[in-house]
Protein backbone atom coordinates (compact mmCIF):
# COMPACT_ATOMS: atom_id res chain seq x y z
CA UNK A 1 0.00 0.00 0.00
CA UNK A 2 2.72 2.45 1.02
CA UNK A 3 4.26 2.52 -2.42
CA UNK A 4 1.00 3.40 -4.18
CA UNK A 5 0.55 7.10 -3.34
CA UNK A 6 -1.49 7.95 -6.45
CA UNK A 7 -3.99 5.10 -6.03
CA UNK A 8 -4.27 5.72 -2.31
CA UNK A 9 -4.81 9.45 -2.86
CA UNK A 10 -7.59 8.83 -5.40
CA UNK A 11 -9.20 6.28 -3.06
CA UNK A 12 -9.20 8.79 -0.19
CA UNK A 13 -10.87 11.40 -2.43
CA UNK A 14 -13.42 8.77 -3.54
CA UNK A 15 -14.34 7.79 0.00
CA UNK A 16 -14.55 11.46 1.02
CA UNK A 17 -17.00 12.22 -1.81
CA UNK A 18 -19.15 9.22 -0.83
CA UNK A 19 -19.11 9.52 2.95
CA UNK A 20 -18.51 13.16 3.97
CA UNK A 21 -21.92 14.48 2.82
CA UNK A 22 -23.63 11.70 4.79
CA UNK A 23 -21.61 12.55 7.92
CA UNK A 24 -22.54 16.23 7.56
CA UNK A 25 -26.22 15.30 7.52
CA UNK A 26 -25.89 13.22 10.68
CA UNK A 27 -23.85 15.83 12.57
CA UNK A 28 -26.06 18.77 11.61
CA UNK A 29 -29.22 16.95 12.70
CA UNK A 30 -28.15 17.33 16.36
CA UNK A 31 -27.91 21.13 16.20
CA UNK A 32 -29.50 23.29 18.88
CA UNK A 33 -29.68 26.19 16.41
CA UNK A 34 -32.60 27.24 14.22
CA UNK A 35 -30.94 26.95 10.83
CA UNK A 36 -28.92 24.42 8.95
CA UNK A 37 -25.42 25.79 9.30
CA UNK A 38 -22.09 24.22 9.86
CA UNK A 39 -20.55 23.73 12.39
CA UNK A 40 -23.80 23.07 14.31
CA UNK A 41 -24.62 25.32 17.25
CA UNK A 42 -24.78 23.27 20.43
CA UNK A 43 -26.33 19.84 20.87
CA UNK A 44 -30.01 19.01 21.08
CA UNK A 45 -32.57 16.45 19.97
CA UNK A 46 -35.22 19.12 19.20
CA UNK A 47 -35.20 18.47 15.43
CA UNK A 48 -35.80 14.77 15.96
CA UNK A 49 -38.85 15.65 18.05
CA UNK A 50 -40.08 18.02 15.33
CA UNK A 51 -39.49 15.46 12.59
CA UNK A 52 -41.39 12.76 14.45
CA UNK A 53 -44.36 15.03 15.09
CA UNK A 54 -44.53 16.40 11.52
CA UNK A 55 -47.50 14.43 10.15
CA UNK A 56 -46.81 14.73 6.39
CA UNK A 57 -43.51 12.87 6.96
CA UNK A 58 -45.00 10.20 9.18
CA UNK A 59 -47.96 9.62 6.83
CA UNK A 60 -45.64 9.38 3.84
CA UNK A 61 -43.35 7.02 5.76
CA UNK A 62 -46.34 4.73 6.39
CA UNK A 63 -47.34 4.89 2.72
CA UNK A 64 -43.83 4.06 1.56
CA UNK A 65 -43.43 1.12 3.93
CA UNK A 66 -46.84 -0.24 2.86
CA UNK A 67 -46.02 0.17 -0.83
CA UNK A 68 -42.58 -1.40 -0.40
CA UNK A 69 -43.94 -4.43 1.48
CA UNK A 70 -46.86 -5.07 -0.90
CA UNK A 71 -44.78 -4.60 -4.05
CA UNK A 72 -41.97 -6.80 -2.69
CA UNK A 73 -44.42 -9.62 -1.91
CA UNK A 74 -46.08 -9.34 -5.33
CA UNK A 75 -42.77 -9.05 -7.19
CA UNK A 76 -41.60 -12.24 -5.46
CA UNK A 77 -44.95 -13.88 -6.20
CA UNK A 78 -44.59 -13.16 -9.92
CA UNK A 79 -40.80 -13.42 -10.14
CA UNK A 80 -40.05 -16.64 -8.28
CA UNK A 81 -42.17 -18.86 -10.59
CA UNK A 82 -40.42 -17.23 -13.55
CA UNK A 83 -37.00 -17.95 -12.02
CA UNK A 84 -38.08 -21.56 -11.37
CA UNK A 85 -39.36 -21.97 -14.91
CA UNK A 86 -36.11 -20.62 -16.36
CA UNK A 87 -33.80 -22.60 -14.08
CA UNK A 88 -35.66 -25.92 -14.03
CA UNK A 89 -37.73 -25.91 -17.20
CA UNK A 90 -35.01 -27.14 -19.60
CA UNK A 91 -36.29 -24.71 -22.19
CA UNK A 92 -34.04 -23.92 -25.14
CA UNK A 93 -35.11 -20.29 -25.17
CA UNK A 94 -34.26 -19.73 -21.46
CA UNK A 95 -31.66 -16.97 -22.10
CA UNK A 96 -34.11 -15.01 -24.25
CA UNK A 97 -36.87 -15.41 -21.65
CA UNK A 98 -34.46 -14.23 -18.94
CA UNK A 99 -33.57 -11.10 -20.92
CA UNK A 100 -37.25 -10.37 -21.50
CA UNK A 101 -37.91 -10.41 -17.76
CA UNK A 102 -34.94 -8.17 -16.90
CA UNK A 103 -35.72 -5.75 -19.76
CA UNK A 104 -37.28 -3.05 -17.49
CA UNK A 105 -33.77 -2.47 -16.13
CA UNK A 106 -32.54 -0.88 -19.35
CA UNK A 107 -35.45 1.56 -19.70
CA UNK A 108 -35.07 4.72 -17.58
CA UNK A 109 -37.43 4.57 -14.57
CA UNK A 110 -38.64 8.08 -15.28
CA UNK A 111 -39.76 6.84 -18.71
CA UNK A 112 -41.63 3.87 -17.17
CA UNK A 113 -43.20 6.34 -14.73
CA UNK A 114 -44.31 8.62 -17.57
CA UNK A 115 -45.78 5.69 -19.51
CA UNK A 116 -47.78 4.51 -16.49
CA UNK A 117 -48.84 8.05 -15.63
CA UNK A 118 -50.22 8.62 -19.13
CA UNK A 119 -51.78 5.22 -19.67
CA UNK A 120 -52.85 4.08 -16.21
CA UNK A 121 -53.69 7.29 -14.41
CA UNK A 122 -54.82 9.61 -17.22
CA UNK A 123 -56.32 7.21 -19.76
CA UNK A 124 -57.64 4.43 -17.48
CA UNK A 125 -58.24 6.81 -14.52
CA UNK A 126 -56.92 4.28 -12.03
CA UNK A 127 -55.89 5.18 -8.51
CA UNK A 128 -52.35 6.40 -7.85
CA UNK A 129 -51.70 3.49 -5.45
CA UNK A 130 -52.56 0.99 -8.21
CA UNK A 131 -50.31 2.81 -10.69
CA UNK A 132 -47.45 2.94 -8.16
CA UNK A 133 -47.90 -0.73 -7.33
CA UNK A 134 -47.75 -1.74 -11.02
CA UNK A 135 -44.68 0.45 -11.56
CA UNK A 136 -42.84 -0.87 -8.52
CA UNK A 137 -43.61 -4.52 -9.39
CA UNK A 138 -42.29 -3.90 -12.93
CA UNK A 139 -38.98 -2.46 -11.69
CA UNK A 140 -38.58 -5.09 -8.93
CA UNK A 141 -39.35 -8.08 -11.15
CA UNK A 142 -35.89 -8.09 -12.80
CA UNK A 143 -34.26 -8.31 -9.37
CA UNK A 144 -36.46 -11.12 -8.09
CA UNK A 145 -36.04 -13.12 -11.32
CA UNK A 146 -32.29 -12.58 -11.50
CA UNK A 147 -31.40 -13.01 -7.82
CA UNK A 148 -33.52 -16.09 -7.07
CA UNK A 149 -32.52 -17.44 -10.51
CA UNK A 150 -28.83 -17.11 -9.63
CA UNK A 151 -29.34 -19.13 -6.42
CA UNK A 152 -31.25 -21.82 -8.32
CA UNK A 153 -28.60 -22.01 -11.03
CA UNK A 154 -25.92 -22.64 -8.39
CA UNK A 155 -27.90 -25.31 -6.55
CA UNK A 156 -27.56 -28.98 -7.32
CA UNK A 157 -30.57 -30.32 -9.29
CA UNK A 158 -29.66 -33.93 -8.48
CA UNK A 159 -31.03 -33.44 -4.93
CA UNK A 160 -34.42 -32.68 -6.45
CA UNK A 161 -34.12 -35.63 -8.81
CA UNK A 162 -33.26 -37.85 -5.84
CA UNK A 163 -36.36 -36.69 -3.95
CA UNK A 164 -38.54 -37.39 -6.98
CA UNK A 165 -36.82 -40.76 -7.48
CA UNK A 166 -37.57 -41.65 -3.87
CA UNK A 167 -41.25 -41.08 -4.59
CA UNK A 168 -41.90 -37.50 -3.45
CA UNK A 169 -44.52 -35.64 -5.51
CA UNK A 170 -43.64 -32.40 -7.32
CA UNK A 171 -45.24 -30.17 -4.65
CA UNK A 172 -43.62 -32.12 -1.80
CA UNK A 173 -40.23 -31.89 -3.55
CA UNK A 174 -40.66 -28.16 -4.06
CA UNK A 175 -41.61 -27.55 -0.43
CA UNK A 176 -38.95 -29.74 1.20
CA UNK A 177 -36.03 -29.46 -1.25
CA UNK A 178 -36.27 -26.58 -3.73
CA UNK A 179 -37.64 -23.96 -1.32
CA UNK A 180 -34.87 -24.45 1.27
CA UNK A 181 -32.30 -24.33 -1.57
CA UNK A 182 -33.77 -21.01 -2.69
CA UNK A 183 -33.81 -19.46 0.79
CA UNK A 184 -30.69 -17.24 0.42
CA UNK A 185 -31.95 -16.02 -2.95
CA UNK A 186 -35.40 -15.25 -1.55
CA UNK A 187 -33.98 -13.28 1.39
CA UNK A 188 -31.63 -11.35 -0.92
CA UNK A 189 -34.37 -10.58 -3.43
CA UNK A 190 -36.78 -9.48 -0.69
CA UNK A 191 -34.32 -7.10 1.01
CA UNK A 192 -33.11 -5.70 -2.31
CA UNK A 193 -36.69 -5.20 -3.51
CA UNK A 194 -37.79 -3.54 -0.27
CA UNK A 195 -34.89 -1.04 -0.32
CA UNK A 196 -35.31 -0.34 -4.04
CA UNK A 197 -39.04 0.31 -3.68
CA UNK A 198 -38.73 2.34 -0.50
CA UNK A 199 -36.10 4.68 -1.99
CA UNK A 200 -37.63 5.05 -5.44
CA UNK A 201 -38.06 8.63 -6.63
CA UNK A 202 -38.58 8.60 -10.45
CA UNK A 203 -41.74 6.47 -10.46
CA UNK A 204 -43.30 8.03 -7.37
CA UNK A 205 -42.58 11.52 -8.66
CA UNK A 206 -45.05 11.16 -11.52
CA UNK A 207 -47.46 8.66 -9.98
CA UNK A 208 -48.12 10.38 -6.65
CA UNK A 209 -51.43 11.96 -5.75
CA UNK A 210 -52.66 14.16 -2.93
CA UNK A 211 -54.00 11.07 -1.14
CA UNK A 212 -50.96 8.87 -1.61
CA UNK A 213 -47.45 10.28 -1.49
CA UNK A 214 -44.28 8.34 -0.84
CA UNK A 215 -41.61 9.32 1.64
CA UNK A 216 -38.69 10.21 -0.70
CA UNK A 217 -40.95 12.45 -2.80
CA UNK A 218 -42.35 14.18 0.30
CA UNK A 219 -38.80 14.82 1.46
CA UNK A 220 -37.77 16.03 -1.97
CA UNK A 221 -40.61 18.57 -2.07
CA UNK A 222 -39.83 19.74 1.46
CA UNK A 223 -36.11 20.17 0.68
CA UNK A 224 -36.96 22.16 -2.45
CA UNK A 225 -39.10 24.59 -0.38
CA UNK A 226 -36.76 25.07 2.55
CA UNK A 227 -33.99 23.06 4.05
CA UNK A 228 -33.91 23.11 7.80
CA UNK A 229 -32.37 20.70 10.32
CA UNK A 230 -35.64 18.72 10.46
CA UNK A 231 -34.74 17.10 7.12
CA UNK A 232 -31.33 16.23 8.52
CA UNK A 233 -32.97 14.62 11.56
CA UNK A 234 -35.40 12.67 9.38
CA UNK A 235 -32.52 11.52 7.16
CA UNK A 236 -30.55 10.41 10.22
CA UNK A 237 -33.52 8.37 11.46
CA UNK A 238 -33.89 6.71 8.04
CA UNK A 239 -30.16 5.94 8.03
CA UNK A 240 -30.50 4.27 11.42
CA UNK A 241 -33.33 2.13 10.01
CA UNK A 242 -31.17 1.29 6.99
CA UNK A 243 -28.31 0.19 9.26
CA UNK A 244 -30.75 -2.28 10.87
CA UNK A 245 -31.58 -3.69 7.43
CA UNK A 246 -27.85 -3.89 6.64
CA UNK A 247 -27.26 -5.87 9.84
CA UNK A 248 -30.13 -8.26 9.02
CA UNK A 249 -28.57 -8.69 5.57
CA UNK A 250 -25.14 -9.43 7.05
CA UNK A 251 -26.54 -11.94 9.56
CA UNK A 252 -28.56 -13.87 6.95
CA UNK A 253 -26.94 -14.02 3.52
CA UNK A 254 -24.14 -11.45 3.72
CA UNK A 255 -24.28 -7.70 3.20
CA UNK A 256 -21.83 -7.47 0.27
CA UNK A 257 -23.46 -10.45 -1.40
CA UNK A 258 -26.96 -8.99 -1.31
CA UNK A 259 -26.35 -5.33 -2.03
CA UNK A 260 -23.05 -5.49 -3.89
CA UNK A 261 -23.55 -8.78 -5.69
CA UNK A 262 -20.10 -9.69 -4.34
CA UNK A 263 -19.25 -13.21 -3.19
CA UNK A 264 -16.30 -13.04 -0.86
CA UNK B 1 -38.59 -32.07 -13.74
CA UNK B 2 -41.34 -29.55 -14.21
CA UNK B 3 -43.80 -30.83 -16.74
CA UNK B 4 -45.00 -27.53 -18.15
CA UNK B 5 -42.49 -24.84 -17.16
CA UNK B 6 -44.06 -22.36 -19.60
CA UNK B 7 -47.07 -22.05 -17.27
CA UNK B 8 -44.81 -20.65 -14.54
CA UNK B 9 -43.87 -17.75 -16.81
CA UNK B 10 -47.42 -16.72 -17.65
CA UNK B 11 -48.36 -14.52 -14.63
CA UNK B 12 -45.03 -12.66 -14.73
CA UNK B 13 -45.27 -12.18 -18.49
CA UNK B 14 -48.77 -10.72 -18.17
CA UNK B 15 -47.62 -8.22 -15.51
CA UNK B 16 -44.64 -7.20 -17.62
CA UNK B 17 -46.73 -6.94 -20.77
CA UNK B 18 -49.58 -4.91 -19.32
CA UNK B 19 -47.51 -2.93 -16.81
CA UNK B 20 -44.48 -2.18 -18.93
CA UNK B 21 -44.49 -3.06 -22.64
CA UNK B 22 -47.99 -1.91 -23.58
CA UNK B 23 -47.85 1.40 -21.63
CA UNK B 24 -44.37 2.18 -22.98
CA UNK B 25 -45.39 1.59 -26.59
CA UNK B 26 -48.65 3.49 -26.15
CA UNK B 27 -46.72 6.39 -24.62
CA UNK B 28 -44.61 6.68 -27.75
CA UNK B 29 -47.35 6.11 -30.28
CA UNK B 30 -50.48 7.49 -28.69
CA UNK B 31 -50.09 9.80 -25.69
CA UNK B 32 -53.40 11.07 -24.27
CA UNK B 33 -55.10 13.54 -26.58
CA UNK B 34 -52.31 13.65 -29.17
CA UNK B 35 -51.43 11.69 -32.25
CA UNK B 36 -48.19 9.79 -32.83
CA UNK B 37 -47.40 12.24 -35.63
CA UNK B 38 -47.27 15.01 -33.06
CA UNK B 39 -44.69 13.13 -30.93
CA UNK B 40 -42.37 12.70 -33.89
CA UNK B 41 -42.92 16.28 -35.09
CA UNK B 42 -41.99 17.44 -31.61
CA UNK B 43 -38.98 15.11 -31.63
CA UNK B 44 -37.82 16.63 -34.93
CA UNK B 45 -38.31 20.14 -33.56
CA UNK B 46 -36.30 19.28 -30.43
CA UNK B 47 -33.39 17.95 -32.42
CA UNK B 48 -33.08 21.27 -34.27
CA UNK B 49 -34.06 23.74 -31.52
CA UNK B 50 -30.97 25.34 -29.91
CA UNK B 51 -32.56 25.38 -26.41
CA UNK B 52 -33.52 21.70 -26.48
CA UNK B 53 -30.17 20.78 -27.98
CA UNK B 54 -28.41 22.64 -25.17
CA UNK B 55 -30.32 20.51 -22.65
CA UNK B 56 -29.31 17.30 -24.44
CA UNK B 57 -25.73 18.57 -24.65
CA UNK B 58 -25.63 19.47 -20.96
CA UNK B 59 -27.08 16.08 -19.97
CA UNK B 60 -24.44 14.28 -22.03
CA UNK B 61 -21.61 16.50 -20.78
CA UNK B 62 -22.55 15.86 -17.13
CA UNK B 63 -22.81 12.13 -17.85
CA UNK B 64 -19.36 12.00 -19.47
CA UNK B 65 -17.70 13.95 -16.64
CA UNK B 66 -19.44 11.94 -13.92
CA UNK B 67 -18.56 8.64 -15.65
CA UNK B 68 -14.88 9.65 -15.88
CA UNK B 69 -14.85 10.80 -12.25
CA UNK B 70 -16.49 7.57 -11.05
CA UNK B 71 -13.99 5.37 -12.92
CA UNK B 72 -10.94 7.45 -11.93
CA UNK B 73 -11.98 7.40 -8.25
CA UNK B 74 -13.77 4.04 -8.20
CA UNK B 75 -11.17 1.86 -9.92
CA UNK B 76 -8.39 2.63 -7.38
CA UNK B 77 -10.76 1.87 -4.49
CA UNK B 78 -11.88 -1.38 -6.13
CA UNK B 79 -8.27 -2.35 -6.90
CA UNK B 80 -6.99 -1.65 -3.40
CA UNK B 81 -9.93 -3.54 -1.86
CA UNK B 82 -9.59 -6.53 -4.21
CA UNK B 83 -5.84 -6.84 -3.60
CA UNK B 84 -5.76 -5.95 0.09
CA UNK B 85 -4.99 -8.57 2.72
CA UNK B 86 -6.05 -6.38 5.63
CA UNK B 87 -8.75 -7.70 7.93
CA UNK B 88 -10.63 -4.40 7.61
CA UNK B 89 -11.21 -4.92 3.87
CA UNK B 90 -14.75 -6.20 4.46
CA UNK B 91 -15.56 -3.11 6.48
CA UNK B 92 -14.23 -0.74 3.80
CA UNK B 93 -16.15 -2.64 1.15
CA UNK B 94 -19.33 -2.38 3.24
CA UNK B 95 -18.72 1.36 3.64
CA UNK B 96 -18.54 1.70 -0.15
CA UNK B 97 -21.77 -0.28 -0.65
CA UNK B 98 -23.82 1.23 2.19
CA UNK B 99 -24.62 4.55 0.39
CA UNK B 100 -26.48 2.47 -2.25
CA UNK B 101 -29.07 1.66 0.41
CA UNK B 102 -29.85 5.31 1.08
CA UNK B 103 -32.30 7.28 -1.01
CA UNK B 104 -30.89 9.76 -3.52
CA UNK B 105 -32.70 12.52 -1.62
CA UNK B 106 -30.84 11.77 1.63
CA UNK B 107 -27.49 11.51 -0.14
CA UNK B 108 -28.00 14.66 -2.18
CA UNK B 109 -29.22 16.60 0.86
CA UNK B 110 -25.72 16.33 2.37
CA UNK B 111 -24.37 18.56 -0.40
CA UNK B 112 -26.86 21.28 0.53
CA UNK B 113 -25.31 21.28 4.02
CA UNK B 114 -21.82 21.51 2.55
CA UNK B 115 -22.29 23.78 -0.46
CA UNK B 116 -25.16 26.05 0.66
CA UNK B 117 -24.44 29.73 1.36
CA UNK B 118 -24.44 28.98 5.12
CA UNK B 119 -22.79 25.65 4.44
CA UNK B 120 -19.52 24.24 5.63
CA UNK B 121 -17.37 25.46 2.73
CA UNK B 122 -18.93 28.93 2.79
CA UNK B 123 -18.38 29.25 6.56
CA UNK B 124 -14.80 28.07 6.19
CA UNK B 125 -14.08 30.69 3.52
CA UNK B 126 -15.56 33.43 5.74
CA UNK B 127 -13.68 32.16 8.80
CA UNK B 128 -10.40 32.19 6.90
CA UNK B 129 -11.08 35.77 5.86
CA UNK B 130 -11.17 35.18 2.09
CA UNK B 131 -14.62 36.74 1.77
CA UNK B 132 -17.29 38.47 3.87
CA UNK B 133 -20.04 36.17 2.67
CA UNK B 134 -19.94 32.55 1.66
CA UNK B 135 -19.96 32.09 -2.12
CA UNK B 136 -22.97 30.40 -3.75
CA UNK B 137 -21.69 27.00 -4.74
CA UNK B 138 -25.14 25.46 -5.09
CA UNK B 139 -26.96 25.55 -8.44
CA UNK B 140 -23.64 25.32 -10.28
CA UNK B 141 -22.39 22.60 -12.64
CA UNK B 142 -19.80 21.70 -9.99
CA UNK B 143 -22.53 20.93 -7.45
CA UNK B 144 -24.36 18.66 -9.90
CA UNK B 145 -21.18 16.80 -10.86
CA UNK B 146 -20.15 16.31 -7.21
CA UNK B 147 -23.63 15.11 -6.26
CA UNK B 148 -23.88 12.62 -9.11
CA UNK B 149 -20.33 11.35 -8.55
CA UNK B 150 -21.25 10.60 -4.95
CA UNK B 151 -24.44 8.90 -6.13
CA UNK B 152 -22.86 6.56 -8.70
CA UNK B 153 -19.42 5.91 -7.19
CA UNK B 154 -20.59 2.82 -5.21
CA UNK B 155 -21.90 1.29 -8.44
CA UNK B 156 -18.54 1.86 -10.16
CA UNK B 157 -16.65 0.40 -7.19
CA UNK B 158 -18.63 -2.84 -6.87
CA UNK B 159 -18.63 -3.46 -10.62
CA UNK B 160 -14.86 -2.86 -10.92
CA UNK B 161 -14.26 -4.89 -7.74
CA UNK B 162 -15.98 -7.97 -9.16
CA UNK B 163 -13.94 -7.64 -12.36
CA UNK B 164 -10.59 -7.17 -10.60
CA UNK B 165 -11.28 -10.00 -8.12
CA UNK B 166 -11.57 -12.36 -11.10
CA UNK B 167 -8.10 -11.44 -12.37
CA UNK B 168 -5.75 -14.06 -10.92
CA UNK B 169 -3.38 -12.37 -8.51
CA UNK B 170 -0.63 -14.79 -9.61
CA UNK B 171 -0.53 -12.85 -12.88
CA UNK B 172 0.32 -9.63 -10.96
CA UNK B 173 3.00 -11.53 -9.08
CA UNK B 174 4.39 -13.05 -12.29
CA UNK B 175 4.66 -9.62 -13.92
CA UNK B 176 6.36 -8.26 -10.81
CA UNK B 177 8.70 -11.26 -10.71
CA UNK B 178 9.67 -10.63 -14.33
CA UNK B 179 10.75 -7.14 -13.31
CA UNK B 180 7.72 -4.97 -14.13
CA UNK B 181 7.12 -2.06 -11.79
CA UNK B 182 3.88 -1.91 -9.80
CA UNK B 183 2.57 0.82 -12.11
CA UNK B 184 3.48 -1.15 -15.23
CA UNK B 185 1.82 -4.29 -13.81
CA UNK B 186 -1.34 -2.30 -13.19
CA UNK B 187 -1.45 -0.84 -16.71
CA UNK B 188 -0.36 -3.92 -18.66
CA UNK B 189 -1.94 -6.75 -16.62
CA UNK B 190 -4.75 -5.73 -14.28
CA UNK B 191 -6.42 -2.97 -16.30
CA UNK B 192 -6.51 -4.85 -19.65
CA UNK B 193 -7.83 -8.02 -17.99
CA UNK B 194 -10.53 -6.20 -16.02
CA UNK B 195 -11.44 -3.90 -18.92
CA UNK B 196 -14.80 -5.57 -19.72
CA UNK B 197 -15.84 -4.93 -16.11
CA UNK B 198 -14.64 -1.33 -16.26
CA UNK B 199 -16.68 -0.83 -19.44
CA UNK B 200 -19.78 -2.24 -17.71
CA UNK B 201 -19.19 0.08 -14.74
CA UNK B 202 -18.85 3.07 -17.05
CA UNK B 203 -22.06 2.13 -18.86
CA UNK B 204 -24.05 1.77 -15.64
CA UNK B 205 -22.82 5.15 -14.37
CA UNK B 206 -23.43 6.84 -17.73
CA UNK B 207 -26.98 5.47 -18.00
CA UNK B 208 -27.70 6.48 -14.42
CA UNK B 209 -26.32 9.98 -14.88
CA UNK B 210 -28.22 10.52 -18.15
CA UNK B 211 -31.53 9.73 -16.46
CA UNK B 212 -30.87 11.12 -12.94
CA UNK B 213 -33.54 13.49 -11.66
CA UNK B 214 -33.07 14.22 -7.94
CA UNK B 215 -29.52 15.55 -8.05
CA UNK B 216 -29.83 17.98 -10.98
CA UNK B 217 -33.18 19.11 -9.53
CA UNK B 218 -31.88 19.84 -6.02
CA UNK B 219 -28.30 20.89 -6.75
CA UNK B 220 -28.65 22.35 -10.24
CA UNK B 221 -31.75 24.48 -9.78
CA UNK B 222 -33.41 26.04 -12.79
CA UNK B 223 -30.16 27.08 -14.43
CA UNK B 224 -28.88 23.55 -14.99
CA UNK B 225 -31.81 21.87 -16.73
CA UNK B 226 -31.22 18.32 -17.96
CA UNK B 227 -33.40 15.82 -19.87
CA UNK B 228 -34.86 14.26 -16.70
CA UNK B 229 -35.94 17.56 -15.10
CA UNK B 230 -37.25 18.72 -18.47
CA UNK B 231 -39.31 15.54 -18.87
CA UNK B 232 -40.89 16.10 -15.46
CA UNK B 233 -41.71 19.73 -16.33
CA UNK B 234 -43.39 18.68 -19.59
CA UNK B 235 -45.36 15.90 -17.87
CA UNK B 236 -46.43 17.69 -14.70
CA UNK B 237 -46.15 21.44 -15.04
CA UNK B 238 -46.86 22.36 -18.66
CA UNK B 239 -48.67 19.05 -19.42
CA UNK B 240 -47.30 18.80 -22.93
CA UNK B 241 -47.64 15.08 -23.68
CA UNK B 242 -46.01 15.17 -27.09
CA UNK B 243 -42.95 16.93 -25.68
CA UNK B 244 -42.80 14.61 -22.64
CA UNK B 245 -42.97 11.52 -24.86
CA UNK B 246 -40.36 12.92 -27.23
CA UNK B 247 -38.01 13.68 -24.31
CA UNK B 248 -38.57 10.17 -22.94
CA UNK B 249 -37.72 8.77 -26.37
CA UNK B 250 -34.47 10.78 -26.56
CA UNK B 251 -33.46 9.62 -23.07
CA UNK B 252 -34.21 5.96 -23.81
CA UNK B 253 -32.39 6.02 -27.16
CA UNK B 254 -29.30 7.60 -25.53
CA UNK B 255 -29.22 4.83 -22.92
CA UNK B 256 -29.73 2.15 -25.60
CA UNK B 257 -26.93 3.54 -27.78
CA UNK B 258 -24.46 3.59 -24.89
CA UNK B 259 -25.45 0.08 -23.69
CA UNK B 260 -25.17 -1.24 -27.26
CA UNK B 261 -21.75 0.34 -27.80
CA UNK B 262 -20.48 -0.97 -24.48
CA UNK B 263 -21.60 -4.55 -25.13
CA UNK B 264 -19.82 -4.35 -28.51
CA UNK B 265 -16.63 -3.14 -26.79
CA UNK B 266 -16.94 -5.78 -24.07
CA UNK B 267 -17.44 -8.56 -26.64
CA UNK B 268 -14.46 -7.38 -28.68
CA UNK B 269 -12.38 -7.31 -25.49
CA UNK B 270 -13.45 -10.85 -24.67
CA UNK B 271 -12.49 -12.15 -28.14
CA UNK B 272 -9.03 -10.59 -27.99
Amino acid sequence: MRSRPVLLGLAVVGYAVMIVPILFVVVSSFTAGKTLSFPPQGFSLQWFEKALSYTPFIDALGSSVLLAIVSTILALGFGVPVALGIARGRMRSAPIIQSFFVSPLIVPELVIGLALYQQVMITLRLDSFVALLIGHIVILLPYTVRVTGATLALSDTSIEDAARGLGAGPWHTFRTVTLPLMRPGLISAALLSFITSFNNVPLSLLLQSREFRTFPVTMLDYVQQSYDPMIAAMSTLIMAGTVVIAIIAERTVGFARIFGGINQ
Amino acid sequence: MIRRPQLLLVPGAIVLGLGFLVPSLLMLFSPPGTSPVEVFERLGAMLTDPYDLSIIGRTLLYSVIVTLACIVLGFPIAFLLARSRSRFTGLWLALAIFPLLLSTVVRTFGWLVILGSNGAIGQLIVALGFADRGPQLLYTPLAVVLGMTQLFLPLAIITCYSAIAQVDQNLDDAARGLGASRTRTLWTVVIPLSLPGIVVAATLVFAGATTAYTTPYLLGGTGQRVLATQLFTYASVTVNWAAASATALIMTVLVFIVSGLSSLVARKGAVE
